[in-house]
């Protein structure tokens, strides 16, 4: 059983400050959507409005049509994994894993049959008659997943569900989040700061900043082509060029590069990996510093006119600080974000 | 497991501490004579438990216990919100209410019962057991209050949310997860609220108006029957130490 989340024209004020202003926000019966945004931007107050945890000054929340304002947390079929695990202490695995049940007052047997059933598919199977206390992070989050899951939602929430694992935990939770989606056609709902766990888990990603979606839509539309520069330099898309459109035309550095649309002045965006270095490219710049980051180096390049880029480039190829290199900026990689005409 | 010797020494020592007092109540209270300097008693006997069950001792325990029981219990109802919002730390100036709530502590128990005596005569409380009640909740309450309110905190509310989400109703809510979490806190309160109002002495004098209850009947004694003093110090210990029992029970397993 899933449903359709519909959030509309949605206002939350919390202590003074208004924290949701106007946000609108469809997640269609059986997709995963992201909801990414920095620190305060409203992601937490939007999913405790969702799941009836925080009530709304204005606005509906949609859930399957019906209309939710109103009805308690505890009927709406919403089920959430907390950024914290938030495990009952006095209970084992696998009766945090049943809590749901207890609300159709299940017997114990059956409650211990389900989770373990839960518990497999989370990959804990071992573990349900332990105490909560002794597990790690990573294993503590499953059985929240696990729990969240038991109660068979119609729409699933989750809040950072990767913030607190490390690298290697984290692509397989992931991998289990997306696949248990899949193979329930829940609709799920993920709530997160981080750009790459918004990217990895949803099939279409909305942007919130400042209490209102600002862009909406599939992970590479959004990355690629932002449509504020708040927006672009949230998700990353680092180089921004001030430049002016001339007969499809835009001089950046003193070299000319295809750019369609009206003539005018305009704001030129590139996301970093999309910056070409070597080869011929037509523009000349120095290296002013290169940082070896791990898995990749970001090269920070000046060019003429006062134009600096920043370029991230496989670790084997990366030039040294005071190289002079050859720069392409690749025309379908070059985005126009409409209606800017400035990046400051 | 093996102690170490140091260990087991330190532990003998640390009981016998403990055990002396109890040891010392029960041989006075079974020494019908015991003259200094005598280590131990000249002769044995039942005298003083006599003496002290023949009188109202029976009718001021259970006089005591049903005062201590209904007081608890009231101020544990409204100790209960009261605790809750300052464990959840949802005032601002917290330790403003716990100055006020304390006040009754600052002034002696005699005092603040005298006080409420005059008031208790207009209102016609006065002599009646839900005047001793009342005079006594005034004293326990800022203990209750205080003993209850590491109970609750941001994490049992985001648990009580997380309940909720689960799908849980408020009244499962409570069982399964509120309760559970304040138990050990809630045993604390109502032991200290029991003892509290059980060794009432200052408020139970003024308010009372006579009726027995096991402080007033002992003090007396003190000074003139120390054997009698030390039966009824007996019959005043035991119903404590139940209900530390119990308290203890209550906070050891969840409920």
């Amino acid at each position: 059983m899933s449903a359709e989340l519909a959030v509309e024209d949605a206002w939350v004020t919390l202590g003074g400050t208004p924290v949701l202003r106007g946000l609108s926000l469809g997640v269609a019966s059986g997709t995963r959507s992201a909801l990414v945004g920095p620190s305060g931007a409203g992601k937490t107050t939007l999913l405790r409005a969702v799941a009836g945890l925080t009530r709304l000054d204005a606005g509906t929340v949609r859930l399957g049509g019906r209309v939710m304002d109103g009805t308690p947390a505890h009927t709406r079929g919403v089920a959430v994994v907390f950024q914290e695990p938030r495990l009952l202490p006095h209970l084992d695995v696998a009766e945090n894993v049943a809590l749901p049940l207890r609300a159709s007052g299940t017997s114990k047997r059956e409650r211990r049959q389900r989770a373990d059933e839960l518990l497999g598919e989370v990959g804990l199977g071992a573990l349900a008659r332990r105490p909560v206390a002794g597990l790690s992070g990573g294993e503590q989050q499953r059985v929240a997943l696990a729990r969240a899951l038991c109660a068979d939602p119609q729409l699933l929430l989750l809040d950072e569900p990767l913030a607190a694992l490390d690298p290697n935990r984290r692509d397989e939770l992931r991998a289990l989040l997306v696949a248990l989606q899949q193979e329930r056609r829940v609709t799920m709902l993920v709530v997160t700061h981080d750009r790459a766990e918004a990217a990895e888990l949803g099939d279409r990603v909305a942007l919130l900043m400042d209490g209102r979606i600002v862009q909406e839509g599939e992970p590479r539309a959004l990355f690629e082509r932002p449509a504020s520069v708040a927006a672009a330099r949230f998700l990353g898309m680092s180089n921004l060029i001030a430049s002016t459109v001339r007969d499809g035309r835009a001089v950046v550095g003193g070299v000319p590069f295809d750019c369609p649309g009206p003539d005018g002045p305009a704001t030129l965006a590139i996301r970093p990996e999309h910056v070409r270095l070597g080869g011929d490219g037509p523009l000349r710049a120095t290296v002013l510093e290169a940082v070896y980051t791990g898995t990749a180096v970001r090269v920070l390049l000046s060019a003429a006119g006062a134009l600096e880029l920043t370029v991230t480039v496989p670790t084997d190829v990366a030039p040294r600080a005071g190289e002079v290199v050859r720069v392409d900026l690749p025309p379908r990689s070059l985005w126009r974000i409409p209606g800017e005409a400035d990046p400051s | 497991m093996t102690v170490p010797r140091s260990g087991r020494a330190w532990g003998v020592a640390v009981a016998v501490v403990f055990a002396a007092p109890g040891c010392l109540l029960v041989a006075r209270a079974l020494a019908d004579v015991w003259r200094a300097p005598a280590i131990l008693p000249q002769r044995w006997g039942t005298r003083g438990l006599d003496v002290a069950l023949s009188g109202r001792a029976l009718d001021a325990l259970a006089t005591s216990t049903a005062v201590a029981v209904t007081t608890t219990a009231l101020a544990l109802l409204l100790a209960w919100p009261a605790a809750r919002v300052l464990g959840e730390r949802r005032l601002r100036r917290p330790g403003l209410v716990l100055a006020v709530l304390a006040l009754p502590l600052l002034v002696p128990p005699y005092a603040t019962g005298q006080g409420l005596t005059e008031w208790f005569v207009r209102l016609g409380l006065v002599d009646t057991a839900a005047g001793l009640v009342l005079a006594h909740l005034v004293v326990v309450l800022p203990y209750v209050v205080a003993a209850l309110t590491p109970g609750f905190g941001p994490r049992l509310h985001a648990l009580e949310e997380m309940a909720a989400t689960a799908g849980l109703p408020p009244r499962l809510v409570w069982r399964t997860v509120t309760l559970p979490a304040v138990a050990p806190a809630l045993g604390a309160a109502a032991f200290l609220g029991f003892l509290v109002s059980w060794s009432q002495y200052g408020s139970s004098l003024a308010v009372g108006g006579g009726r027995p209850l096991l402080p007033l009947l002992l003090v007396p004694f003190a000074g003139s029957d120390p054997q009698v003093a030390a039966a009824l110090g007996l019959l005043f210990v035991l119903p404590a130490v139940l209900v530390l029992a119990l308290a203890t029970r209550a906070a050891r397993s969840p409920l």
